[in-house]
């Protein structure tokens, strides 16, 4: 007898599991390998128009021009003002790693001291009151045996007050 | 000089958050042959079919191959669009090429989004570079969370401003019987619905719907023989912005993707007064601040007057600037779709086929405009007479 609808539901479970390399181009890489030797924060300057980009760049958004790493590099933060900012209540996957992140995080829109162009890491601070754009932040570090070369070299941004 | 295109045909299936019963297919069969039919059209008299939505929302690469039996398209001409948010809008734009061109006499474009199938933030989060924003990006809500805040901080907005635009967009939604949520919502019942990604608590972001919506587009000598209530593409644009903090529209100098569309779009058609000139507007509004900026950022009205047009009821049914009689993306989101259904819902309001969610005043022409990943911007300009 032909089964009724709605008493054979079917589908099929499937999950991708795919493994993926991700080249971050000689700037990027540039900046992480300063990042992690000297625990400092640098912005890539476009050899035509001077426009600094923090994160780094490999063609200036602005005139299109080549950029290196043997180009100009400018020391930029580790203190900025926060443009713009968001607070999360939900736990969302850690889209490089899969894991859950802890509830409540937040992310600032920064922009470092030197650098036009934003930068996003998180915030220390989760309280909504106590978040405002405009309002300062210096970086958190790891300490230099803990550093690996990535963005989480940066624990996350503290407020200062100056 | 291009030939003028029509919308000759529109057809959309109800949308909602699980049809079990229902496959990527079915779904798709059934706006098409609704659109065939708003046409009085069959599949012989179409010569391009153009498919979009997002390959990994389902997980299923290239699912144009597999589907072309149910979109039509076996023997015919046409390609498939993924470009994110502003997939259905960038299929219109798609459709107006291929007839604007002279290729073809009729050309049916597909926009759909099956999400209850897949995970959408991760998929969406791909989009991002992996060295230095994808670990912070929580799919499309945290970028829209930032501009909210920005938007509140630049121009005095508040959460009840937003709140009131999702109720204004609730009873709308409650009218169209295609929008998925469709509960009517008081500005205070949205300011109590539980916090996801402050400031943006969950009735304030958009759901995750399934859907499709199916169009016919026509030359002018067609579209004359195929219907009385032709209506006419008559501009449209697309902006792509800087990737980085820039999309966001902070940093040196406040530039967005959507100020560029707008201006061009106005300046090209010498509009001076879009709120007179133009009579609705439907807007891809994935999140409640969404109407209030960005029709300052379009240049709809000056900075600073959105929140206060949203206040005093300007953007309601019978409102002097009806912003998304449909109920917008805010209640209906099937990505694939959510775009190409603002120009169908703009097309219906031309025609005066909106049914219970047609706006009380005349329209003549009608704005609908798609948004996507990285402030990608589409706009189109529709109009009820050629002239």
């Amino acid at each position: 007898m032909k089964p009724k609808a709605q008493e054979e539901l079917i589908y099929l479970d499937m999950t991708l599991k795919m493994p993926f390399k991700w080249r971050t181009g000689e700037p990027m890489g540039e900046f992480f390998r300063e990042l992690k030797a000297n625990g400092k924060i640098y912005a890539n300057q476009c050899p035509k128009c001077g426009r600094n980009f923090c994160p780094p760049v490999n063609v200036c958004t602005r005139d299109h021009s080549r950029c290196s790493a043997k180009d100009k590099w400018v020391a930029v933060g580790p203190k900025g003002t926060v443009l713009t900012f968001f607070i999360s209540e939900q736990s969302f996957l850690i889209p490089t790693t899969g894991e859950m992140l802890k509830v409540p995080f937040s992310v600032g829109i920064m922009l470092l001291d030197g650098a036009p162009v934003a930068l996003q890491h998180n915030l220390e601070e989760t309280d909504p009151e106590k978040i405002k754009p405009g309002m300062r932040v210096e970086a958190v570090l790891k300490p230099k045996g803990e550093r690996k070369g990535n963005i989480f070299d940066i624990i996350h941004f503290k407020t200062i007050k100056e | 000089m291009h030939n003028r295109v029509a919308i000759v045909g529109i057809g959309q299936t109800t949308h909602s958050g699980r049809r079990p019963y229902v496959n990527d297919g079915e779904l798709i069969y059934d706006a098409v042959t609704r659109a065939l039919a708003d046409a009085n059209l069959s599949l012989k008299d179409i010569e391009s079919v153009m498919l979009g939505n997002m390959d990994l929302f389902e997980g299923h690469h290239l699912n144009d191959a597999m589907l072309s039996l149910y979109s039509g398209a076996m023997g015919k001409p046409g390609f498939k669009m993924n470009t994110g948010g502003t997939v259905g809008t960038m299929l219109a734009i798609q459709g107006w090429y291929h007839i604007a061109s002279g290729m073809f006499d009729t050309c049916l474009v597909i926009g759909w989004e099956k999400h209850d199938e897949g995970p959408v933030t991760p998929a969406i989060t791909t989009i991002t570079d992996p060295s230095v924003d994808r670990p912070f990006m929580v799919g499309a809500i945290g970028g829209l969370a930032t501009v909210s805040i920005d938007y509140m901080n630049r121009t005095g907005c508040k959460l009840e401003h937003a709140a009131m635009a999702r109720a204004n967009a609730s009873l709308n939604a409650a009218r169209n019987p295609n929008a998925h949520l469709r509960d009517k919502y008081s500005m205070q019942d949205v300011l109590n619905a539980r916090m996801v990604l402050y400031p943006l608590n969950l009735l304030m972001c958009c759901p995750t719907s399934l859907g499709a919506c199916a169009m016919v587009f026509a030359s002018e000598s067609k579209a004359r023989k195929i219907t009385k209530k032709p209506v006419w593409i008559k501009d449209h644009v697309t902006v792509h912005v800087e990737y980085g903090g820039a999309q966001f529209g902070v940093g040196e100098k406040r530039w967005t993707s959507h100020m560029q569309a707008g201006s061009t779009i106005f300046k090209r058609n010498h509009i001076t007064n879009p709120r007179k000139e133009t009579q609705v507007f439907e807007m891809y509004d994935p999140f409640a601040f969404a109407i209030p900026s960005w029709m300052e950022d379009f240049g709809i009205c000056d900075t600073g007057e959105g929140w206060k047009l949203v206040e005093k009821g300007a953007i309601a049914l019978e409102g002097e600037y009806p912003i998304n009689p449909s109920g917008g993306v805010m209640c209906t989101n099937a990505i694939g779709d959510s775009g190409m259904l603002r120009v169908a819902e703009a097309a219906l309001q031309i025609r005066g086929d909106a049914g219970e969610h047609q706006v009380t005043r005349e329209v003549k022409q009608a704005l609908a405009s798609g948004f996507g990943g990285s402030y990608w911007t589409d706009l189109l300009l529709l109009s009820k007479t050629t002239d």
